[in-house]
């Protein structure tokens, strides 16, 4: 075709650990694809294959909802507020007779990824992980309680580095607990993948970039119920089991992380009436 | 009564032979778990099993149920029913309003094709209701003020006085004692502040 110039570019270097000999791990034939476990079992920013990003969380961030919640996984950051229950809004006709409507909105900032996002919400990939979310927390919240009312859960993402629906569920999670929503149990949602054999828990950006499968699963921890999961890309029946099981032992380890954040916030409100 | 430690929810309280579920909690296998995050309470019935629950300091949103009496406004009348905004529920005061509607036969439990809605309530009345009915797909709460401690407590005349009752279907204000109709609610005495 006339006026059409094709570029090609180098390929991106390398990355060379210090005593490694053998050619990385990753996707395989491809010597440029930055690798995902290293020889000596470290991912590339550093963590062990079962090891879980950093996380920090508050709740009771925002005076005027009736609940909400802030959470860090790592360099992912998620803001989750909750209003309700309350009357009906909009059409009155999907009123459920016997129980609450969970309503969910899932919105990134124009900002949380590397180039500007054009459109915060109302795209396909917003709608559908509201969708998820809607699911996963008419599985949790006691919604019989509230019949014929509206819950509404809006979580937005400031920065997204991957992991971005596990970290929506954990700190809507915690979001639901502060507005005194009665809930099942926590919901706990995290991220697996695999690095030919070993499974990786709580994926970053890069790693899942890197083309392998994606497990995703929101956890009822105290009864093991799953209440979301989620698998891209392919991944062989033999192997579903290592990486489910990996994933499950994340979002165990991230329920004992939020529990301890739930407690710490249960003392300073009883110190702060005087009990 | 005693308070108990904090607790974090989808945590095991007990067995559900060794007490009843209170608020706040629920049942599963044979298990009482615990819906909220807040304080554990043990209360010790006369009865039978004690009553766990778990409490929160701020209360969370109470919605009105089928039987509950309720304080609310109305917002608007009509010649069937009169529209109006729920305040309260028992004594706690909702953080945002319900709406809901008097129809014309739940106003008085006797003759009720002679009611006339002007006659019982205007815009503006605090009026003591009990909710019949969540309402279906068309409507939305449905109250009722049948009965004699039910209607209307609070109104002002047009001179923006508040007025006194006289009987149970007129109030008369204090400052121009010209007679309004209202269907009046005869509050308990307790309830009344001199």
């Amino acid at each position: 075709m006339p006026g059409v110039v094709v570029l090609s570019l180098p390929p991106p270097p390398r990355a060379v650990h210090a005593g490694s000999r053998s050619p990385p791990r990753g996707r395989p034939g491809n010597m440029a694809a930055p690798e995902l476990l290293s020889d000596e079992g470290y991912r590339a920013d550093g963590r062990r294959p079962a090891e879980l990003r950093k996380v920090r969380a508050r709740m009771g961030v925002f005076a005027q909802a009736d609940g909400s919640a802030y959470i860090e996984q790592g360099n992912t950051k998620a803001l989750a507020v909750v209003y309700g229950p309350h009357e009906m809004r909009g059409s009155r006709s999907k009123a459920l007779p016997d129980r609450a409507l969970v309503n969910c909105q899932y919105s990134m900032a124009t900002f949380s990824t590397g180039e500007r996002r054009r459109r915060p919400h109302g795209d396909r990939q917003a709608g559908e992980l509201a969708l998820h979310l809607k699911q996963t927390f008419e599985a949790a919240i006691l919604t019989r309680l509230y019949p014929r009312s509206q819950i509404d859960i809006y979580v937005q993402i400031l920065q997204a580095d991957g992991g971005n629906y596990c970290a929506c569920v954990n700190a809507a999670t915690l979001a639901v607990m502060d507005a005194g929503i009665p809930m099942r149990d926590y919901v706990c949602a995290c991220s697996a993948g695999l690095a030919e054999d070993t499974p990786l828990a709580d994926l970053s950006s890069p790693e899942e970039a890197a083309g392998g499968p994606r497990l995703v699963l929101a956890l009822l921890p105290a009864s093991g119920q799953i209440a979301l999961l989620q698998l891209s890309a392919r991944l062989h029946q033999e192997r579903l089991e290592a990486a489910l099981e990996a994933a499950g032992q994340a979002c165990r380890a991230l329920h004992a992380v939020l529990d301890r954040v739930v407690r710490d916030r249960l003392r300073e409100v009883t110190a702060l009436l005087g009990d | 009564q005693q308070l108990l430690s904090a607790r974090p929810l989808g945590e095991r309280l007990c067995s559900a032979e060794e007490a009843t579920a209170g608020s706040g909690t629920y049942t599963r296998h044979g298990f009482i778990f615990s819906s909220l995050a807040g304080c554990l309470e043990k209360r010790s019935e006369d009865s039978g099993l004690p009553v766990v629950s778990v409490v929160r300091d701020a209360e969370s949103q109470l919605l009105p149920d089928v039987g509950a009496v309720v304080t609310c406004k109305v917002c608007s009348i009509n010649s069937r029913f009169a529209k109006v905004h729920i305040l309260y529920v028992g004594s706690t005061p909702l953080k945002s309003t319900f709406r809901g509607t008097i129809r014309r036969e739940d106003i008085r439990a006797t003759e009720k094709d002679k009611v006339e809605v002007y006659k019982s309530f205007r815009p503006g009345d605090i009026v003591l209701a009990k909710v019949i009915s969540l309402g279906d797909a068309q409507s939305n709460y449905l109250l009722s003020t049948a009965e004699n401690e039910l209607g209307v407590v609070v109104a002002r005349s047009e001179a923006g006085v508040q007025m006194v009752p006289i009987s149970w279907c007129e109030m008369q204000c204090p400052r121009t004692h010209t007679k309004d109709f209202r269907k009046v609610a005869r509050v308990q005495p307790q309830f009344l502040q001199t």
